[in-house]
């Protein structure tokens, strides 16, 4: 919870003309202004208290009224603290009214309404849409990144792609993706790369039970609420024009050996293993080709947004247009991009006195390329493991290819320029997503909702693979070096469209009533219908003509091969839900605050015997700074809150016995066909999946207490949370006996999960004398998971490198995700040490010496244990906005502490070239005993290369997100161009990164499996970009 | 007011709200075009596909024959280096673990044959058709045949035959006794001995001759040698001959030949590409790993993994003469200068080097297809003629009342062939005969995958394999991954 308690103040002037005055009418007039924006607020309402006797303020927000000499005006606006004054004499007056929303009325969107934020016993986390749009970010989500506490943003520098987000922590691995609500809708994270920054009025997130619990089944990863804008009535067109361009660049670069290191290291590591000396000529080599240089490019990013709002006496409108473009880093933006085009019109109209509708209508366009990345294959993991000692260019007369190959990796690892100028592919996403909504006013407190949100989503996508010559004797090479195609070498070409269509029609009462003037109740129910579809369907084909991109359709490419995979596919889904709901928001005074909702859910993937289930939550708020007894001039506020309820969670597939007549199922591995002599093979059926009728969700009961504090005269703002998550029915493909047969295991609910931590916000907010305005926000985040239970089963992820090797789990008594592997305590110095050790097989002079966890006297794979977590202990945020004058000064700073990082890039083939750390290696006994640095040899016998935490590294960090420095043009000259606003400012993304992790980027996103493994993930880029605001 | 207009619109509401049909949420497979055990055996169709369903577990048994080699004294794992396929290496060595790949995948692919089987028993009775009971004899076979293979690896098992197994019976069974299990492959056998046609039209499918081969095979391995050959001999008299070039039985011309009475179907016609499971579709994964490594030049041969070498005391036990040698092994440096004209080029076996070749499953050029590793056509020849006038010939010769008179016939038919003339014939009795039929045996089922097994059989094994251990290495371990999931007992000496 986020809110500035500022100054209590109203500006009014007056001019004061003495007059005669006695039980006469005194003629009053003014102005009346929103005191933040300083514009006229038209359509105010100005009355005399205690008579019918009211006015209008007019388009430029003038009134004049008569009073009684000694009345009382009453100046009122929506959305605006109204203003009591007494009226001694007459003359003119200037009114500015100060917008709620600044103030502790402040409303929150929950559930199914809104609440005020000082009737919150819930615990919420709310970014503003001006943080939002200050940082400009491509995804919604970067803006929480450190400013939404109990939030875990971990972000990745591919352009446009999904972060990963985890409120509260990892309660399950089957997806910790929290739901989305735009306006009321129910979408995904994925839909969040849609959303135009400047469109976002706030964004909310829903953390304990007593919020989510009304979103049932759907609420258990917490719940982003996002607010876009809207006009307000009778407000005058405000257009707002924001521009701002930058360039990207990588920040560091991995150290490699280069050619001459590359080659004596070789030569050691042959003869270490008996082979003969590599490179007889050292000298010759030079530092030779640091293909970290050539395939990180200088990228743009761009972005254009205008939007429009205003509104008339029955209907209020925002529109916007927009555009974002982001090219990528590695390969430059012509390789890898995210270009998003964005236009929103959100219309509120009273078609009657009691009849509302809301449209909002979105459309967006998206054009993205992508490069193989973060996997053994990417660009960047090949630009670290390429041959140092070849050129850029091909220089071998005769021969093809633009760039050089490698005479001695002969196998996966290429040019990593190469690989760039043969990754083609482009997507085109087109989605319209919006709501219609309709609210009658029933009774004076009874308004009836009907709403229906959709998102529809089309993406056509289109991939080509090239014949490619990567070096005469390499495996993969599809062409010889004149050139000409290998025998039985294709090229290929694969498309695709997917379509997805979600919609939930929501209908829902919400009636507010008083008993007794002090007790007050706002209640809502309701049931919502949801539906979640896609399809898709998808071809191959090969020999596209001239092996060229701008031919590459599978209506210009000739042939087919099915048993190569170049086939036609398809596939279609629906999920589907039903759900009831109820909340009950109560107060005494606005001290003693209760709140209680449930909801009953039934969705489609559960078993039969399961198909419904309740969830209930409430919580208890108390401000105690209210009461009588409490004296403590130093606090100004103190609200202690407290709630407990349960949500959940059904990321499951319906779990049914699907019968197989596939001769194979690659998802399976097992086939059903036979071919009896030489009869064309016979189809055959088979049991491909078991049931499970039990299936139900993942149940979480979570406990929030917390409170929150204002002091120092409102400077300061705490807001502290406590949290305990217990998960139960955790979504488990369950170990079965292995006599059950090959067919696929149900997922059945079995696991238990524990998760708690704290999440604070501190808040300083100040004017120091007239031209200083400082507000600086801290955000505090942790969480600490336990695997409580998996019924001896585990889940094991992670996989990099060929042999394919694993490094994550989820297991019973870790955190979720954690690494596993053997632990490290030194190096064999000699034999006579190898000999006192615990066994370990193949072990010489020079390896890395295991620790023997178990005491068995033996290495062995029961000596695995943990050497690592991906996910941080702790994660920090820090903002701090100066003002001086015309002078803004902008900057956030993130830390995440405790998150450790597999470093999976490195190939470890005799041929491939080396992390520097192999300079440092052992060289004789006493040389080092550093198990990260063994002997360098090629044969590695004794597997130095295992899983262990020789590779893991600790990520901490601490990243200066964002710096800006802003300059507001003065008013007065800008004013006669009707302009009202101007700034103009400068910002560096990711201007510095303060970490000991050795790879390019501490931040590798992921699911909970993937998240800390860096495989050669696409690290985030600095961008340095101008920009500029304008207000009309 | 309009107090009347307002109770109708929230009466409109409520019932629009609550009124919601929950049949919203139930879920129809059939809404993504999948089908379920409910659209199943309604018709004679739905039946044979089923049936033929059973069948294909039999291809992902691939490495049983080359365990049944390894593991004994005719051939060694070999591979790139000591860490390649490991669990073969294990095998060898007689360092075996729990927890070998290998091991586990025979473990599964055995199971899933039976379920599948088991799935037509639970649903014997939803439909009659023409054909049925023939039908059922097939499933009651391949029954037999994975049971007999998990018994012949494992010993006593797992045993269940009325319903495929569901989630709610996982860990609910404990191994039975090795008897009990025999008991039961010899039910299904003799129940498929009834149902089955002499003869089927598609090649490949179970016959009776099939039935009861296994079935003689199945009593022999319990000593009850008056049953086997009694059983056998129904077979030996059957319309099987011996093929009169041994080679000829190994190339692809020569499957489903005359000597052919049971043969596991492999095909390169619906090649597949699946590495996390290479040996789960219909090539056999066996003929590629004993391939030569890196081999070039214009033999019939294709290159390989070096893996399931033959040993030089295998290419020793042929006598002068014997053609079969050149069948069973093949010496890649003497084949090579003998057709210098081939332009052979090779990679020596990097690990455990023997110089010699499984030349009755080499892999051969143009007999595979798609992903070429993982989808050779060479059916395995699981029970050829030879083996049942062998088998036949011990039953005779170690029954109560022994005939040695034909044991000895039996196996000088296999001799006359083996050698092309009728020179070679064994002329022992008694034990001296015994003898002469195992080491036919060998001879005969050379890399075939029966050694081991025919070893352990007969009470040889501890004097011919290095490092077997007697009271333990009869029998592999139990899977691992089964023994901590399910709660089995662990064969005794692998805990």
């Amino acid at each position: 919870m986020k809110f500035k308690f500022t100054l209590f103040c109203v500006g009014l002037l007056m001019a004061c003309f003495i007059q005669q005055a006695a039980a006469q009418t005194l003629q009053v007039s003014g102005t009346v202004k929103s005191k933040s924006t300083a514009e006229p607020l038209a359509g105010a309402t100005v009355s005399v208290v205690g008579t019918a006797k009211a006015t209008q303020t007019d388009a430029k927000g003038n009134f004049t009224i008569g009073i009684t000499k000694g009345g009382t005006l009453s100046i009122s606006y929506t959305g605006f603290k109204s203003y009591k004054y007494v009226v001694n004499q007459a003359g003119t007056i200037q009114v500015s009214l100060e917008d709620l929303n600044t103030l502790m009325n402040e409303v929150v969107v929950v559930g199914y309404g809104t609440q005020k934020i000082t009737k919150i016993s819930g615990a919420i986390s709310t970014v503003k849409g001006a943080d939002i749009e200050r940082l400009k970010p491509v995804r919604a989500e970067d803006a929480l990144q450190g400013r939404a506490s109990g939030v875990t943003v971990v972000s990745t520098g591919s352009p446009g792609a999904k972060p990963t987000v985890l409120i509260r922590g990892i309660p399950s691995y089957t997806g910790t993706d929290p739901v989305v609500v735009v306006d009321g809708s129910i979408q995904s994270l994925d839909d969040l790369n849609s959303i135009n920054a400047a469109d976002i009025e706030s964004v909310n997130v829903l953390k304990d039970a007593a919020t989510t619990a009304i979103y049932g089944v759907k609420g258990g990863n917490g719940v982003i609420v996002v607010t876009t804008k809207s006009g307000k009535k009778n407000q005058k067109t405000e257009v707002n024009y924001s521009s701002n361009f930058g360039n990207q660049q990588v920040l560091n670069t991995i150290g490699v050996l280069n050619a001459t290191e590359y080659a004596a290291m070789l030569n050691e590591g042959s003869v270490a293993s008996g082979g003969a000396i590599l490179f007889p000529n050292l000298s010759t080599l030079g530092v030779g080709t640091n293909w970290q240089d050539q395939i990180f490019k200088n990228a743009g990013l761009a972005s254009h947004s205008l939007t429009a709002r205003g509104g008339s006496d029955n209907m209020a409108y925002f529109v916007s247009g927009a555009y974002t473009g982001q090219g990528g880093i590695v390969g430059g933006a012509d390789k890898s991009y995210f270009n998003r085009y964005n236009a929103t019109a959100n219309l509120n109209v009273d078609l009657s006195k009691r009849l509302k509708a809301t449209v909002n209508t979105s459309f967006v366009n998206i054009r993205s390329a992508s490069v193989p990345e973060n996997a053994i294959n990417s660009v960047i993991s090949n630009a670290l493991n390429f041959d140092p000692t070849v050129p850029v260019y091909n220089n071998v007369a005769g021969t093809y290819g633009k760039y050089s190959v490698s005479n001695t990796i002969l196998s996966e690892i290429f040019n990593p320029l190469t690989q760039l100028d043969d990754s083609h592919n482009q997507y085109n996403t087109n989605k319209s997503y919006g709501k219609l909504e309709l609210q009658y006013q029933l009774l004076k407190n009874l308004k009836v909702s009907s709403r229906y949100g959709y998102t529809n989503t089309d993406v056509t996508g289109k991939a080509f693979t090239p014949l490619s010559f990567y070096g005469t004797g390499h495996i993969n090479s599809t062409l010889n070096a004149d050139g000409t195609t290998k025998v039985g070498a294709h090229n290929n070409v694969y498309e695709v469209k997917t379509s997805y269509y979600n919609y939930t029609l929501e209908n829902f009462a919400n009636y507010n009533f008083n008993i007794n003037t002090d007790h007050h109740f706002e209640t809502v129910l309701g049931m919502a219908m949801a539906k979640v579809t896609g399809n898709s369907v998808s071809g191959s084909r090969q020999d596209v003509p001239f092996n060229s991109w701008d031919f590459a359709d599978i209506s210009s490419a000739t042939g087919t091969a099915p048993n190569s995979g170049l086939d036609v596919g398809s596939y279609q889904y629906e999920r589907r839900n039903l759900s009831y709901f109820t909340r009950i928001d109560y107060d005494y005074k606005d001290k003693y605050l209760a709140s209680f909702s449930a909801r009953r859910d039934g969705s489609f993937a559960f078993g039969a015997n399961n198909k419904f289930g309740n969830f209930f939550a409430g919580s208890l708020g108390w401000v105690v700074s209210d009461e009588e007894f409490f004296k403590v001039n130093f606090i100004d506020y103190l609200k202690l809150r407290g709630s407990f309820g349960i949500t959940g969670n059904e990321n499951v597939n319906p779990q049914f016995q699907r019968i197989s007549t596939l001769t194979y199922a690659y998802n399976l591995g097992q086939n059903a066909g036979y071919t009896f002599g030489n009869d064309p093979t016979s189809i055959g059926a088979t049991i491909a999946s078991f049931k499970n009728e039990d299936l139900g969700w993942e149940k979480q009961q979570q406990l929030n207490a917390g409170f929150d504090l204002n002091f120092a005269n409102s400077k300061f703002s705490l807001t502290a949370d406590y949290f305990e998550k217990q998960i139960s029915g955790l979504l488990f493909t369950p170990s079965l006996s292995l006599y059950l047969g090959t067919a696929a295991a149900p997922t059945a609910n079995i696991g238990t999960t524990k998760t708690s931590g704290f999440d604070l916000n501190l808040g300083y907010n100040n004017a120091v004398g007239k031209n200083w305005k400082v507000s600086s926000n801290l955000t505090f985040t942790t969480a600490k998971n336990e695997v409580t239970e998996t019924n001896n089963g585990l889940i094991t992820g992670g996989n990099y490198g060929i042999p394919n090797q694993s490094v994550t789990r989820f297991e019973k008594g870790q955190s979720p995700g954690y690494f596993y592997g053997f632990k490290t305590v030194g190096i064999f110095q000699n034999t006579a040490e190898i000999a006192a050790a615990p066994t370990q097989a193949n072990a010489v002079p020079g390896d890395i010496r295991f620790a023997d966890i178990n005491g068995d006297g033996l290495i062995s794979d029961l000596d695995r244990t943990k050497i690592g977590d991906p996910f941080p202990t702790f994660t920090m945020g820090w903002s701090l906005n100066l003002t001086y004058k015309a002078f803004d000064f902008n900057t956030f700073i993130y830390a995440s502490v405790g998150n450790d990082i597999y470093r999976a890039y490195e190939r470890n083939l005799a041929m491939t070239n080396k992390y520097r750390g192999v300079l440092a290696r052992w060289t004789g006994e006493g040389s080092t005993n550093d198990p990260r640095n063994p002997r360098y040899s090629f044969t590695d016998a004794n597997q130095n290369t295992r899983v262990s935490d020789r590779y893991v590294e600790d990520g901490s960090f601490l990243k200066i997100k964002d710096v800006q420095l802003g300059y507001t043009l003065p008013t007065t000259t800008l004013k006669r161009l009707g302009v009202s606003k101007v700034r103009l400012y400068a910002q560096v993304k990711n201007a510095f990164v303060f970490t000991k992790y050795s790879g390019f980027d501490p931040e590798i996103s992921g699911g909970i499996f993937d998240t800390g493994i860096d495989r050669g993930a696409y690290p985030q880029a600095r961008t340095w970009s101008f920009g500029l605001d304008v207000k009309f | 007011m309009h107090m009347k207009k307002y109770t109708y619109i929230i009466g409109l509401f409520l019932v629009s709200t609550f009124g919601s049909c929950t049949k919203f949420v139930d879920f129809n497979p059939q809404e993504n075009y999948e089908i379920t055990a409910d659209n199943y055996f309604k018709t004679a169709e739905d039946y044979q596909k089923m049936t033929i369903g059973v069948y294909s577990p039999m291809q992902w048994l691939w490495a049983v024959p080359v365990i049944g080699e390894i593991a004994s004294d005719n051939s060694v794992s070999g591979g790139e280096n000591a860490t390649d396929n490991i669990p073969l290496q294990q095998i060898d060595d007689y360092q075996i673990v729990a927890n070998n790949g290998q091991l586990t995948e025979i473990w599964k692919a055995c199971y899933e044959g039976i379920n599948r089987a088991n799935y037509l028993e639970e649903n014997k009775a939803k439909l009659e058709f023409t054909g049925k009971t023939a039908l059922y004899g097939e499933v009651y076979f391949l029954r037999a045949y994975y049971y007999f293979e998990l018994v012949k690896m494992f010993g006593g098992v797992p045993l269940f035959t009325t319903k495929r197994l569901s989630v709610g019976d996982s860990k609910k069974f404990q191994r039975a006794n090795k008897a009990d299990v025999y008991t039961q492959i010899e039910n299904d056998l003799i129940a498929a001995i009834a149902a089955l046609p002499l003869t089927n039209s598609q090649q490949g499918r179970a016959t009776k001759y099939a039935a009861q081969a296994l079935l003689g095979k199945v009593y022999l391995y319990q000593d009850k040698f008056t049953e086997a050959a009694a059983m056998l001999e129904n077979v030996v008299t059957g319309p099987f001959s011996l093929v009169t070039n041994y080679g000829n039985i190994f190339l692809q011309a020569g499957e489903n030949g005359s000597e052919s009475v049971f043969e596991v179907q492999y095909s390169n016609a619906s090649p597949f590409y699946d590495w996390s499971n290479p040996g789960r579709g219909q090539g056999n994964l066996a003929v590629q790993i004993c391939g030569i490594r890196n081999l070039t030049g214009t033999s019939p041969y294709a290159s390989g993994w070096s893996t399931n070498l033959p040993t030089a005391n295998l290419a020793a036990a042929f006598a002068a003469g014997d053609t079969r040698k050149a069948v069973t092994v093949l010496d890649i440096e003497a084949y090579k200068t003998a057709n210098a004209g081939m332009n052979i080029t090779y990679m020596v076996a990097p690990y455990k080097n023997t110089g010699l070749y499984n030349q009755k499953y080499l892999p051969r050029v143009g007999q595979t297809s798609g992903q070429v590793e993982l989808n050779y056509l060479n059916n395995y020849r699981a029970i050829r003629y030879a083996d049942v006038l062998l088998m036949a010939a011990e039953a005779n010769n170690r029954m109560a009342t022994p005939n040695d008179v034909k044991a000895l016939q039996y196996l000088n038919r296999v001799r006359d062939r083996a050698f092309g003339d009728i020179l070679h014939r064994s002329t022992a009795t008694g034990t001296a005969l015994k003898t002469a039929i195992w080491d036919e045996r060998r001879l005969e089922l050379g890399m075939e995958g029966q050694r081991f097994f025919d070893l352990v059989r007969t009470g040889q094994a501890a004097s011919k394999i290095t490092g077997w251990v007697a009271n333990k290495n009869e029998v592999f371990p139990i899977p691992q991954a089964e023994v901590d999931i399910s709660g089995l007992t662990q064969n005794p000496g692998y805990n």
